[in-house]
Order: C-alpha cells, then sequence, then structure tokens
C-alpha cells in the first residue's frame, strides 16, 4: 500500500507540534493518496453519474441543447440534468460560436463552476469554427482556452449525438482519462 | 394613394434634394436625396404619406467611387409601397444627421452603422458600439478594405 | 442608462449567460427596492458577421449561412435570401415548389412558437408546461424531418424551387400529429386562461399600446397583440399566399398574455393554412423546366442591381436588402431582423415595473439574440 505523505511547511514556526504516534497530514495529501487507490473508482462512479450541466445556448446547437434536456429526449433518466446556474454544474457545453465579446463571460462561467468539472464543445463552431471560421468577431482556438473532453461534430449535432458525448464522458471518468482530475 | 402620386407629392415638395427616383413597380421606389435633408424628408414621409415604418437602414461601402451610400428602407403600416432612400457620403468624412428624432427604432441601426462603416450621425442620442468590443472600434469591418477578414487565426483549417 | 447610483438604487446585471431565450444577451437594469428605474440592453455576444461572409461567398453557399441567422426560422429566412434572388435573377417558382416551401415554412412557424411560448411559461413558473410543448414540438421537427433531413439548419430552399419532393405518406403523418396538436393546443389555451398565478403574472403587465408600438417600429405577434393587423403575408403576399385561406391574428389588450395569445391562434392558423396546401397541391416540377437551376444549381450571375424583400417570420418582419454587381457573390446583403426593433422596446416598457416582471416581458417578446447580433 502507499504511504501517505506528510506536508512539510516551509517555515519552522508554522510546523505543526510533533505528537507521539499521530501522523499530520492535509486534505489535498488525502485526495492525491485517494487517486492511486480503488477509493478513487468509488468517486468516479458517483460522479459519472450526475453530470449535471449548464444551459447556455449560444447559437443554433443552443435549441438542440434545450431540448436534449426536455420531454422527449429527456436526460434526466441518465442523471444528466440541465441546470440554470453554472455554480450547480459540473459539464460546461460550448454550444456554439464564441465570439471576442463573449469569451470573457464564457471564462467567468468557467471559473465559477465547482470542481471536477468537464468541457463538451459542441457543434462544429466550438471545435473549429463551422461556417464562422473566418469571421473577424469569432474567436478560434477553443481547445488551447478550454480542457475540453469530449468533441461533438455536426452543425448541429442532433440530440442523440448530445447524449452519446454524455456516455463517452462517462466512460472516460469511468477510465480515469478525463481532464477534470488530475490523477 | 399608389406609388406615383406619392413621389410626386415628395419632389414638389422637395425640389432639388430629392433626384434620381425611379419607380421600380407598384410597391417598390428608389430615390436618392441629399445628406443635409434627409431628417426632413423623413418628417414628411412619416406625417403626410404615412411612411411610419422604418424597416431598415444600413449603408453600402464603394471605393471605387469614393462612396459611402447610407440607404433608408422605409415602408408603412397602412399602404404596401416601400420606399428606399439613398443619401451619398464622402468616404474620408461621413457625416449624416440622425433619423431617430423621426424614427424611434433607428437608434440601433444608427448604433450599428456607425461601428461597422464609420459613419458618424449627429446628434444622435447615444452613440456607442453595439455589436462589437469597444477595442474594435475604428478598424470599420465592414468596408471593402477591411483587411481582419477572412480571418486566418484558426489553427484547425486544412 | 446613466451609471451613477442614488440611496438605495443598484444596478443588477441580467446575463450574458441566462437561461432566458436561446442566445446571450446583457439587461442591466437599476433598481430602486424593487421597481426598475432605468435599464439598458447590451448585444453583440454572440455577432459573427454574416453579413460580411455572405459576401464572399457564391449565391448557393449563401442558402447555409443564412440559416444560421435565427435558428428557428431557418426556412423563413431562406425564403427571404432566395426571394431576393429570385427577384433579381427573374425566375419564376413553379407552382408545386411553392407550396413546399408554403407547407415547410407554416411548419416552421409552429415548431417555433411551441419552443417560443412553452419557454416563456418557464419563465412566469410553468416549467411543466415547458415540458408538454417541447412533447408536441419534437412531432412536428419529425414531420420536418422527415421533408428537409435535418431538424434546425434545413439549407432547403434552392433558386427556383426546392431541393426535395415531399415523402410519401407526408399527408398522413400530417393530419395524424396535427389532430393531437389541436387538442394540445386547446389544452394549453385552457390552462393559461384559467390559471390564476398566470394571469396574474400576465394580464396587464407589459403593455404597449398600437400607436408606441407602430411609432417603434414592432412587427410580427407583439405588434397584432395591441391590435395592429399587419402581417407581411396580407399586406404584400409572396409565394401563394394570396391563393390561401386565412386570417390575421390579432387580440387588443397588448399586454403579454396576449402576445401568448396571438402564438397560440396563429399555430391554428398555420395548421389550417398546412391542410389547405396538401389537398390543393398541384403535381408538377420542382424547378423552372429548360432552366439550368435545380439541386446543384451552377455558378450563377446575378445581374447587377438591387431589391429589398420581406417575408413574415414568426417573429415578425424579416427582410433582405440585396446588392448585386454582376458576379456570382452579393455585393451587400442587409438583414433586417423582426426583433430588432422589438428589443429596443425593453428599456420603454420596462420603465416602473418590478423585478418579477422583467423576465415575463422580455420572455414574451420572444426574441431570438442571434437574429439580431447576426
Amino acid at each position: 500500500m502507499a504511504e501517505v505523505k506528510a506536508v512539510t511547511p516551509n517555515n519552522k514556526e508554522d510546523m505543526p507540534e510533533e505528537i507521539p504516534g499521530v501522523m499530520t497530514t492535509s486534505s489535498s495529501a488525502i485526495s492525491d493518496f485517494l487517486k492511486k487507490t480503488k477509493a478513487q473508482d468509488l468517486i468516479n462512479w458517483g460522479r459519472k453519474n450526475s453530470l449535471w450541466f449548464t444551459v447556455n445556448a449560444m447559437g443554433c446547437c443552443g435549441v438542440e441543447l434545450l431540448s436534449t434536456g426536455m420531454a422527449h429526449y429527456d436526460t434526466d433518466r441518465f442523471g444528466i440534468i440541465p441546470r440554470n446556474s453554472p455554480r450547480h454544474a459540473d459539464v460546461l457545453i460550448i454550444s456554439g460560436y464564441v465570439t471576442k465579446k463573449y469569451l470573457p463571460a464564457l471564462q467567468r462561467i468557467w471559473d465559477q463552476m465547482p470542481a471536477p468539472k468537464w468541457v463538451i464543445c459542441f457543434g462544429d463552431c466550438a471545435i473549429s469554427g463551422g461556417p464562422f471560421y473566418e469571421s473577424y468577431s469569432t474567436a478560434q482556438n477553443i481547445d488551447e482556452i478550454f480542457p475540453v473532453d469530449v468533441y461533438v461534430p455536426g452543425c448541429p449535432p442532433r440530440c442523440e449525438a448530445l447524449i452519446q458525448a454524455f456516455v463517452e464522458l462517462q466512460q472516460k471518468i469511468a477510465a480515469k482519462k478525463d481532464k477534470g482530475t488530475e490523477y | 394613394m399608389d406609388a406615383k402620386t406619392m413621389i410626386d407629392s415628395l419632389s414638389s415638395q422637395f425640389t432639388g434634394t430629392i433626384y434620381d427616383v425611379s419607380v421600380e413597380s407598384d410597391i417598390r421606389i428608389i430615390a436618392k436625396v441629399k445628406p443635409e435633408n434627409v431628417k426632413d424628408i423623413c418628417r414628411y414621409l412619416k406625417d403626410k404619406l404615412s411612411f411610419g415604418h422604418l424597416c431598415c437602414e444600413f449603408a453600402v461601402d464603394y471605393p471605387n467611387r469614393n462612396e459611402i451610400e447610407v440607404v433608408y428602407v422605409i415602408g408603412s403600416y397602412d399602404h404596401p409601397v416601400v420606399l428606399t432612400l439613398k443619401a451619398i457620403l464622402p468616404r474620408d468624412n461621413p457625416e449624416i444627421e440622425s433619423v431617430v428624432p423621426v424614427y424611434w427604432n433607428a437608434n440601433w441601426y444608427e448604433r450599428e452603422t456607425y461601428e461597422l462603416f464609420g459613419v458618424k450621425y449627429l446628434n444622435h442620442p447615444d452613440l456607442r458600439p453595439l455589436v462589437l468590443p469597444r477595442e474594435m472600434l475604428g478598424e470599420w469591418p465592414l468596408r471593402k478594405d477591411y483587411k481582419g477578414f477572412p480571418n486566418k487565426t484558426a489553427r484547425n483549417l486544412v | 442608462m446613466d451609471n451613477t447610483v442614488g440611496p438605495s438604487e443598484m444596478i443588477v446585471h441580467l446575463g450574458p449567460q441566462h437561461p432566458m431565450m436561446p442566445g446571450p444577451f446583457r439587461l442591466n437594469a437599476k433598481l430602486r427596492g424593487e421597481t426598475v428605474v432605468d435599464s439598458e440592453v447590451e448585444m453583440g455576444y454572440i455577432h459573427k458577421g454574416i453579413e460580411k461572409i455572405l459576401e464572399s461567398k457564391t449565391y448557393l453557399q449563401g442558402i447555409t449561412i443564412v440559416d444560421r441567422i435565427c435558428y428557428l426560422a431557418a426556412l423563413t429566412n431562406e425564403e427571404a435570401y432566395v426571394g431576393c434572388v429570385e427577384k433579381l435573377a427573374g425566375i419564376e417558382v413553379p407552382q408545386r415548389a411553392q407550396y413546399i416551401r408554403v407547407i415547410m415554412e407554416e411548419l416552421s412557424r409552429i415548431q417555433s412558437h411551441l419552443l417560443g411560448m412553452g419557454e416563456y411559461a418557464s419563465f412566469v413558473g410553468f416549467v411543466s408546461m415547458f415540458m408538454y410543448t417541447i412533447k408536441e414540438r419534437e412531432d412536428v421537427m419529425s414531420i420536418m424531418d422527415s421533408v428537409t433531413g435535418a431538424r434546425v439548419t434545413h439549407s432547403f430552399l434552392r433558386f427556383g424551387g426546392v431541393k426535395d419532393d415531399l415523402p410519401e405518406g407526408l399527408k398522413e403523418d400530417v393530419k395524424h400529429v396535427f389532430a393531437n396538436l389541436r387538442k394540445a393546443i386547446d389544452s394549453y389555451e385552457d390552462m393559461y386562461s384559467t390559471d390564476t398565478i398566470y394571469k396574474g403574472r400576465t394580464v396587464g403587465i407589459g403593455v404597449l399600446q398600437a400607436e408606441a408600438a407602430k411609432d417603434i417600429g414592432v412587427s410580427g405577434p407583439p405588434l397584432r397583440a395591441t391590435g395592429v393587423a399587419f402581417d407581411i403575408r396580407k399586406a404584400e403576399p409572396y409565394l401563394v399566399y394570396k391563393d390561401l385561406d386565412f386570417k390575421v391574428c390579432t387580440q387588443t389588450a397588448g399586454d403579454v398574455f396576449a402576445r401568448v395569445q396571438v402564438r397560440l391562434d396563429e399555430m391554428r392558423e398555420s395548421m389550417y393554412i398546412i391542410e389547405q396546401c396538401l389537398d390543393q397541391i398541384p403535381n408538377g416540377p420542382l424547378f423552372p423546366e429548360g432552366t439550368a437551376y435545380g439541386r446543384r444549381s451552377p455558378v450563377m450571375r446575378v445581374p447587377a442591381g438591387e431589391v429589398f424583400h420581406r417575408v413574415e417570420d414568426p417573429r415578425g418582419e424579416m427582410g433582405f436588402y440585396m446588392v448585386s454587381d454582376g458576379s456570382d457573390k452579393p455585393y451587400r446583403v442587409k438583414i433586417r431582423g423582426p426583433v430588432y426593433p422589438t428589443l429596443q422596446t425593453l428599456p420603454p416598457l420596462l420603465k416602473g415595473v418590478n423585478v418579477a416582471d422583467i423576465v415575463a416581458i422580455a420572455g414574451s417578446m420572444d426574441t431570438c439574440t442571434s437574429e439580431v447580433d447576426r
């Protein structure tokens, strides 16, 4: 079994008192340790089955995003629930062209989301610019800005494609290959 | 009242300021106006000829002729005639009187034309950029000689 | 809006990200207590420069781009664009193609109203209504899907005709779906007109008078809710609308409730139009005979000239102004969207209302920000 490493602070004054028989540690050390054990599999199983996403309709794909969360496709049955506030959400879906004016707002939404969090690029515009790749007002190369886990091509992709994207994200999380957590 | 009588009434009221009138069909008229009279003409159109609906207002850039055309497309809620008015401005310093006092919804059209073409509207209540970020003001992206289009920054391009 | 804040005043930013409508925009509201003192709308978060892009595309490529102006009304956008080119080039559309276009555009109106209305119900606290309307909308979408092969962006219209003929058995499908939809619309109307909470949140809220609406340049359902029977399908008939029997739905109150009611009535009228079309549709070619126009039309040069063509969008008057210089690409295209003037009415309409009514009023306009930004 791996060893729990105690964190040693730089300053002598910050050093906690030595208590015989007790090893001091920090919470990040514990979670780093857990990542190497079977317990992480259990945590990931929990995470992958409740992927809540932000409703952030930014373009044509936003319409399909709305329908995916609604009655007919009903992603609630997979634990994928649309949330209006980014603070409740785990998954940011970039659903359209990112313009130079909107990019700061999108980064702010990303910052507001609590970790662990994932990004899905939904539609051609978010992946490579789509039909607007040459426009003067869109920002390109979104994958350099956000750690994208799943790309969904299509203009716009159908609702089934988004469900498939979530399934792939679940598989990635289960296999510990996602970018939401550093293993 | 049909298109012919409307344009007759307009030209008799503003002799010399309206020229190149062409009646394309029963419901379409195109005319050119002197830029300094645009507001008065619009006021007359709205009050007397019931052209109460400004469909849109925009600009067209003609670098060869060194001109920018400001186009007003004015319709009506009462009759189907649509009148297209064109005011020709110099390309170096395009300035024209704002029609916001007459047509309230010209506000955004003029803000947009300002940021995309650099047409300066005099006496506009709030001439700020509408759709572009503030840093891009002064680039006039819809002019024909704009350098930033097509944008080649996309890495994934073949 | 003046950004100085007086005593007991604060500025609240709604947006740019919010679930209020498909597309980001920002509404800055200055509040005194719970009352809106002043507000301003900030646009441009999804401005993608469609007008500039269209100048660099050939006419045929342009159809794909105009689809994405407003993704809830892709077919009416195409109709306005294709209509411009047809007027300039003098192309006659065969009867059958015209009927197919009308059928598809009215279907697109139904799905847009279903989404807009359901979404609106969720703004005023009726999330389950959104579920109901989306369920019906999926049925309409599957009909559109069976004809065009796409759900949102269709690229279905071509110069002089349409891409494909109607599939076999469409009439039965439509009959089946419309029977359900009629029942559903009746039940929506029932729910809307009897629910006390809904009525309390909508009746008498955000009243727009007819004169003010005309002055502002509003068109579509918000204008018809004030009692002005202005509809491009009647005022300036295009396609075969002059041969069809339909009425312009109006209400007189001009408030939020009336706008939703107009949309409900319009869906019934659209269904009636589609049923007439399916009965009357003649057999014949999809493209003008003896010409090169077809599914893959050749590189076409459009004669120099200028044209303004307008159609009735689900949201109002959609117009294209096209300047052609005789080459294979348009020289300048101006898109006149119906929501553009409608969104401008928000600051005067919101003056003096409560915070909770901001969403009720802004949502009732059924705005599509993508079309304002372009």
